[in-house]
């Protein structure tokens, strides 16, 4: 479903990412982990399209997307949440969800039909509303709600363009416990069929959503594989989660 | 997103209704001084549309009036036109023009943004200065109105005239609206709100800007069309960026982002203009002075401050025990309206 071949990308003489090399199948739960300054967001723009790489290659579907721009990327499935919430602030939390629906089934090329009225539309927009749980909130505006309720549009902006592949970075960052345990939930309820890349600090939910594990390090990957592996390595908590264990 | 709030419908009504009111009962000085206020109103619906909607703050608008005056007049005078085919190929023109400057421009924000208008506008300028066919410094003259006497309407007449701008500024007003509420039009608002967002989604966003720019541009060719026909004449002096720059005042004088508010920003501008000159030359002071006012209250123009009045007004009728502590600016609100 997402296959990176060797990326590398420097800025100057700083190394960030060092060929590195995933393969996710379909439906497939990875997260990726890492110290800070690992190269982990800097890995998601590569694959996101916001950053080239300098070497590798990029295969989306199995087609190579590694020169495609951050929309065609999109429209050919890949979507992502960001760490720090980039929403439509001034507009309501339908209006958000109803932009990413209206782009995806190419409504928003309308040049005289309003999209938020469309049914199709309207249906994506109750779906992913129910599925990240604010439905309750929808006629609100993105300034006037909790920032938990931010971060669930964050990750629903990003489900209502249907996507086959999903990254997000650091989804639960900011959030409480309660919050936390919510947003668990809520991962594990998403289609099973959707390939899910996952920057995350909370260990928790690491273990609890990962099928398998990445370890970034200096922008390299040490570590891959399943999460009871990963709970075992002395290298990583060398490097990582030393203090997983007594956490 | 824009929102028909019923303050902007009945100030939509009372403009209107002054428009008419005025056609019936002006003298010929009051018609001439009408279809200045709804030509400058169209022109700054336009920039409203890109400045307001789309964040593009546009110094090249009064070239591209001056792209649809000059188009219509030479397809008009040179080219043997109807008039009525002449004002479609002449919109069609400068919205081809408008795509293209947009397309180009889309990739740059902010001053750069500005700067790049500016420049594509004072190159049409200078085009239209020294190119031969233009007329030069003296521009051009004999730009016929459009021949509606099989109506038994006659646009030579100054009511006629002026009735005929109030319909092209409806016109111009009900495009804007449609194009706000259309897919494109809320992407565009999409895009002023977080651009890197709309590119995540899979937005194409220069083609946002580029059609968004394009309709505007046709929108401000319209202002052009209408301005070479009242004065029947035409000169590069339109399409200088002071015509732009004075564009934008309006905009901000009335309330950046509502429509309403630059129609009620052409209004005030033009009678000052004319009031204020009547009693010294120096009357861009009184419109500076106004305008320094507008911008230190924090309004978001003077419909803008308006709008903000009338809200805290309801919402102290709502709870009248509850004195709102600190009310959000009316640009706050505007943009959240938007």
């Amino acid at each position: 479903m997402l296959e990176t071949t060797g990326i590398s990308k420097s800025f100057g003489p700083i190394h960030v990412t060092r060929n590195v090399t995933l393969k996710l199948e379909k439906g497939e739960r990875r997260v990726i982990l890492g110290p800070n300054g690992a190269g982990k967001t800097t890995l998601f723009n590569l694959l996101a399209g916001v950053l080239r790489p300098d070497q590798g290659a990029i295969h989306l579907c199995g087609s190579d997307v590694t020169s495609l721009s951050v929309a065609q990327r999109a429209k050919r499935g890949l979507s992502r949440s960001y760490q720090k919430n980039t929403l439509f602030d001034g507009l309501s939390i339908r209006e958000n969800l109803g932009l990413a629906a209206s782009i995806h089934t190419g409504n928003a090329k309308s040049l005289w039909r309003d999209p938020l009225g469309r049914p199709e539309v309207r249906q994506i927009v109750e779906e992913v509303a129910n599925l990240v749980n604010i439905t309750d909130q929808l006629d609100n505006t993105v300034n006037a709600v909790s920032y938990g309720t931010r971060r669930q549009l964050e990750v629903g902006l990003a489900l209502a363009t249907r996507p086959s592949v999903l990254l997000m970075d650091e989804p639960t960052s900011g959030v409480g416990p309660e919050m936390s345990k919510a947003f668990h939930r809520m991962l594990n309820d998403l289609p099973r069929d959707l390939t899910l890349l996952i920057i995350e600090h909370d260990m928790d939910l690491a273990m609890d959503v990962a099928d398998t594990i990445t370890v970034l390090n200096y922008g390299e990957v040490v570590f891959d594989g399943l999460p009871e592996a990963a709970q075992g390595s002395e290298l990583l908590k060398e490097i990582y989660l030393g203090n997983w264990e007594n956490a | 997103m824009f929102r028909h709030t019923p303050l902007r419908y009945a100030t939509l009504i009372l403009l209107f209704s002054g428009a008419v009111f005025q056609a019936f009962t002006g003298d010929y000085y009051g018609l001439e001084i009408l279809s200045e206020i709804l030509i400058l109103a169209i022109l700054v619906l336009a920039l409203d549309l890109v400045a307001g909607f789309g964040g593009m703050i546009s110094l090249c608008h009064g070239a591209l009036m001056g792209a649809g005056a000059y188009g219509f007049a030479l397809l008009a005078t040179q080219a043997g036109l109807s008039p009525a085919v002449a004002i479609i190929v002449a919109l069609i023109l400068v919205g081809f023009i408008g795509c293209i400057i947009g397309a180009i421009c889309a990739r740059s924000h902010g001053i750069y943004f500005i700067m790049a208008t500016l420049a594509f506008g004072q190159m049409g300028y200078s085009y239209v200065f020294d190119a031969p066919g233009f007329g030069g410094d003296d521009g051009l003259t004999g730009i016929p109105r459009p021949d509606m006497s099989a109506l038994n309407i006659d646009l030579g007449d100054s009511q006629t005239f002026a009735l005929y701008c109030l319909a092209a500024l409806c016109a111009a007003y009900g495009l804007v609206v449609l194009f706000l509420n259309s897919g494109v039009g809320r992407s565009l608002v999409g895009v002023m709100h977080n651009e890197v967002r709309m590119r995540a989604l899979g937005s194409e966003v220069w083609k946002i800007k580029a059609i968004a720019f394009g309709i505007s541009g046709m929108i401000a060719g319209v202002a052009g069309i209408l301005l070479a026909q009242h004065s029947m004449y035409v000169s590069p002096s339109i399409m200088n960026w002071t015509v732009s720059g004075e564009a934008l005042v309006v905009v901000i004088l009335g309330g950046l982002g509502t429509l309403v508010g630059p129609i009620v920003g052409a209004v005030v501008f033009v009678v000052l203009k004319h009031q204020v000159s009547a009693l010294t030359s120096y009357w861009h002071l009184v419109v500076g002075c106004l305008l320094i006012a507008v911008v230190m209250s924090g309004s978001n123009g003077i419909f803008g401050w308006v709008e903000t009045q009338w809200t805290r007004h309801l919402k102290q009728r709502q709870s009248p025990r509850l004195a709102p502590r600190s009310e959000p600016t009316s640009h706050q609100e505007t943009v959240k309206d938007a």
